[in-house]
């Protein structure tokens, strides 16, 4: 049995909220609502916390302090949005100044609504929150323990069919995010696919026997050109990315410089690339909704 | 053979006690402020947790220096509670609290580093005191041997009331608790984060607890030599101290180092060695 449920310690951000949350947030750990008996405890502290409450809007300047709150927080741990600020921007969204909501910056699991939330809505979504943090764990020791192996190497043309499945679903929150559902992952034939396995190589990510994940790349002039990795939403934010890029990168080892892009308003992408060691060097426009950011690593810097 | 037991006894009771009495103790404030509470055996919980948790580090030795921690907290109990010397407790108890403050400072973070400084600076304060109660004893038992003093015939508050006042001064220290929660503190987060323990997460932070109630254990146990001499009876005044205890806890602020430092020291001074000098008339 998981413990994770009986004591769940939070830390509290606040990222440009009026106040309003904050207060209903400390309000729920006070006398009145009391979550301290249901062992939570208000740490402070990142290393020590297994919840990560928001309140308020992500901007430019609250999205790094943000991230490295996220990063120093032991796994499993959970993100909470709370109020319509933190949920998506509210008011506040079309604000030149503001990137939107949480979801903007991190992964957000569960999101309470509300302006400002209510106690009652905190608690329920804290409680919420610990049923994502035990699945979390679940996830995290099956992996460990190697019932649920995750194995990462080359796929084949047999796969097309369940990477392109996979290809669709994984890119719908892409497609959701710049309204733009003629989107060339989602309008992928079969067909097209299998051509491109005679010039591309693949990789998948197999857990249980099914493929939860993929990325495919090619060289060309001493270039390694990364590009679609997919992770099922399921299964994100548990490094499997980060392990089919690792794979990837070492299976081109040879080139000297390794490319891969994304959207222009895929933060969390671009994030996780600049993590690996990619600089942004061009941004091309696609059409009237979407740029394409390029990034690129030299072979030196791995 | 009877020594036997009592370490077999210490090592395996005094985590459970320790932690029932850390959960009596949030559960006695929750009440104190009005609130429900967490469950008694929260504290349980909160360590079975941790263990489950990712231990993130910043340096791998920081773990390693509290592996030593606790190993010498325990250590130092079995000494206690096999009736040894007690200077030698004190000195071993002084050494498992160094690795801890050199756990703090390797992790190197701003505010760990804060907290070892005052963990230091608490040492300092409340060394003297521990030292002088210790010299008390010896007075009035004509022995460091822990046997002795529990069986003298009379309890030694009597001869001691001074010594036991400022021992509890500075018990608060030990326990990490309000007016003198400075170096760790689960309600400083505005000042220190969480002062020494801020860097260490999972495992390591669970290491840390369990040696807090192997500590915490210790301590009532060093109280209660001053009513030794009948069990039922210090038990029960031992427990009214830790009462105390949290009582002082929610009705103080946390105060300065130099407060903490020059309080204790005029405390000690006066009632711990002015107790000792009367002794030395009385009984020569």
């Amino acid at each position: 049995m998981s413990y994770l449920k009986r004591s769940p310690w939070v830390i509290h951000y606040d990222g440009t909220s009026c106040n309003g949350c904050d207060i209903e947030v400390l309000a729920s750990l006070a006398p009145r609502y009391d979550l301290e008996r249901l062992g939570v405890i208000n740490t402070g502290n990142p290393k020590h916390a297994d919840i990560f409450l928001i309140t308020g809007s992500m901007n430019d300047q609250n999205r790094e302090v943000v991230q490295n709150i996220y990063e120093q927080m032991p796994d499993p741990k959970v993100v909470v949005a709370i109020g319509i600020c933190a949920t998506s921007g509210g008011i506040f969204s079309e604000c030149y100044n503001v990137l939107g909501g949480v979801n903007k910056v991190l992964p957000v699991d569960i999101y309470v609504p509300g302006c400002a939330a209510r106690p009652e809505s905190i608690i329920d979504g804290v409680e919420k929150a610990l049923k994502i943090l035990e699945d979390k764990k679940h996830k995290l020791v099956a992996m460990g323990l190697g019932t649920e192996i995750l194995a990462i190497e080359p796929a084949n043309i047999e796969d097309a069919a369940e990477i392109l499945a996979l290809q669709k679903l994984a890119y719908q929150s892409e497609a959701e995010l710049y309204n733009d559902f003629a989107f060339p992952p989602l309008m992928q034939t079969l067909s097209e696919l299998k051509e491109d396995f005679k010039t591309i190589i693949f990789f998948k990510a197999v857990m249980n026997g099914i493929i939860i994940g993929s990325v495919r790349g090619y060289v060309k002039d001493d270039t390694c050109y990364i590009y679609r990795r997919i992770v099922h939403p399921i299964y994100q934010n548990l490094g499997i990315g980060k392990k089919l890029m690792n794979e990837i990168e070492f299976h081109f080892g040879f080139a000297s410089r390794f490319e891969v892009f994304t959207g222009h308003k895929s933060k969390r992408n671009i994030n996780f690339y600049e993590r690996l060691g990619y600089r942004m060097f061009k941004c091309e426009k696609v059409n009237d909704k979407r740029h394409r950011v390029y990034m690129e690593k030299f072979a030196d810097r791995i | 053979m009877k020594i036997f037991i009592s370490i077999i006894a210490y090592i395996t009771l005094a985590p459970f006690l320790g932690a029932i009495l850390a959960g009596v103790d949030r559960k006695i404030t929750a009440r104190m402020q009005g609130r429900v509470g967490p469950p008694i055996l929260q504290p349980f919980y909160d360590v079975l947790k941790l263990m489950e948790k990712e231990s993130l580090v910043v340096r791998k030795s920081q773990n390693f220096y509290v592996v030593f921690f606790l190993i010498f907290i325990i250590f130092t109990g079995t000494l206690f509670f096999s009736g040894k010397d007690l200077l030698l407790v004190i000195f071993a108890l002084t050494l498992a609290e160094i690795f801890f403050v050199l756990g703090g400072y390797k992790a190197s973070s701003p505010y760990s580093i804060i907290g070892s400084q005052r963990a230091l600076i608490q040492m300092m304060a409340y060394e003297p005191i521990i030292i002088l109660a210790a010299v008390g004893m010896y007075m009035v038992t004509k022995s460091f041997y822990i046997t002795d003093i529990i069986s003298y015939d009379k309890p030694l508050f009597y001869f001691l009331p001074g010594l036991l006042f400022a021992f509890i001064y500075i018990l608060p220290m030990k326990f990490s608790k309000s007016p003198f929660d400075l170096a760790y503190s689960h309600h400083a987060h505005q000042e220190l984060v969480k002062g020494m323990t801020t860097e260490f997460s999972g495992r390591s932070l669970a290491m840390i607890e369990v040696a807090h109630w192997y500590e915490n254990i210790l301590m009532l146990g060093f109280v209660g030599l001053f009513f030794a001499n009948n069990i039922l009876i210090g038990v029960a005044l031992t427990l009214s101290i830790y009462f105390l205890i949290i009582i002082i806890d929610n009705t103080f602020a946390r105060v300065k180092w130099e407060m903490a430092l020059m309080s204790s020291w005029i405390v000690g001074l006066l009632f711990g060695l002015g107790n000792i000098i009367f002794l030395f008339f009385v009984l020569r």
